[in-house]
């Protein structure tokens, strides 16, 4: 019981240090460009999962456990993918 | 000669050309347009978000008679806005090659292309025009002039199938018929693109391109 508690304790401080990065980009309307996006963030070793919503113009970047991306890095990405980011948020 | 070859350097340096022919940094773009009157086949790599470069076939068909040009190709992105709900982009295209051609009497020389391409988009309305001059001191002088105006009736998400319905207006003085006006419907998914045809001459449209 007592190890169950460490254990589980353990289990949420490592998750509690993944990422939730939400990036709205400009010009993003044309899903086939923005396919280079999502290709270029998957090459980043740092991130785990990401998603691009059309509607709302956001990229939603989940990064690994521990890890994290810097503003810089991200606004250096969303630009060899030929977009501008418009504004950055953290969860 | 000297004239030609300044003349077509003025092009490279001031004109522009061709459907986003530049792509995300190390993106690869794989496409063929293909008409009874002419053909453009190109494979592309993006240097940068910026810069391009690659290699082109061409075919254009006048009376039965082929001209076919092989090229090497550079591309720049000029300038881009991106809007929050649109994007405008206008880009400079540049060529060198060989140019074959059956039209009078059948010869090889080199050839040198300039052209731009402009286009503006939503999710849901594009245009598109570009301008493309082929010039070949002794064989020929082709230019291409293509429009484009298309709507889709929904906007689809990031990884669905996209509709579009486009009209495409061409001027080729040099080619038979030398304005095609062509009606297609456009797809794309994910990374895929095709578009179908026919033109009000009852001629044929297929075209294809990959990004990767």
């Amino acid at each position: 019981m007592k190890l169950s508690l460490i254990l589980g304790l353990l289990l949420v401080g490592q998750a509690a240090f993944a990422k939730d990065i939400s990036v709205k980009v400009s010009g993003m309307v044309c899903s086939m460009c923005a396919q280079g996006i999502k290709k270029k963030f998957s090459q980043i070793k740092e991130v785990k999962e990401i998603n691009v919503n059309l509607d709302t113009k956001i990229v939603s970047i989940k990064t690994n456990e521990d890890q994290d991306l810097k503003d810089e890095k991200i606004k250096e990405i969303i630009t060899e993918a030929g977009y501008n980011v418009a504004s950055i948020e953290r969860k | 000669m000297k004239n030609y070859l300044i003349g077509s350097l003025v092009y490279m340096i001031t004109l522009s050309a061709h459907s986003h022919p530049v792509i995300y940094q190390g993106g690869k773009v794989i496409s063929s347009f293909n008409m009874a009157s002419y053909s453009d086949n190109q494979a592309l790599y993006s240097i940068t978000s910026k810069w391009s470069a690659g290699l082109n076939h061409w075919r254009f068909t006048k009376k039965d008679k082929n001209t076919e040009m092989g090229l090497a190709r550079v591309n720049h992105l000029l300038w881009r806005k991106n809007g929050e709900d649109s994007q405008a982009n206008i880009y400079l295209l540049s060529g060198i090659g060989l140019v074959d051609s059956e039209i009078e009497a059948r010869r090889t020389e080199e050839v040198y292309l300039g052209g731009f391409e402009a286009d503006w988009e939503t999710r849901t309305l594009f245009t598109a025009l570009k301008y493309y001059h082929f010039t070949s001191p002794k064989v020929t002088d082709i230019f291409m002039a293509q429009g484009r105006i298309g709507f889709s009736p929904f906007e689809s998400g990031f990884e669905d199938l996209q509709t579009w319905f486009m009209l495409q207006a061409m001027v080729m003085p040099d080619v038979e018929p030398n304005v095609i006006i062509t009606p297609m419907l456009r797809f794309f998914y994910k990374s895929v693109l095709w578009e179908m045809g026919s033109s009000t001459r009852a001629e044929w449209m297929l075209n294809l391109m990959v990004h990767y």
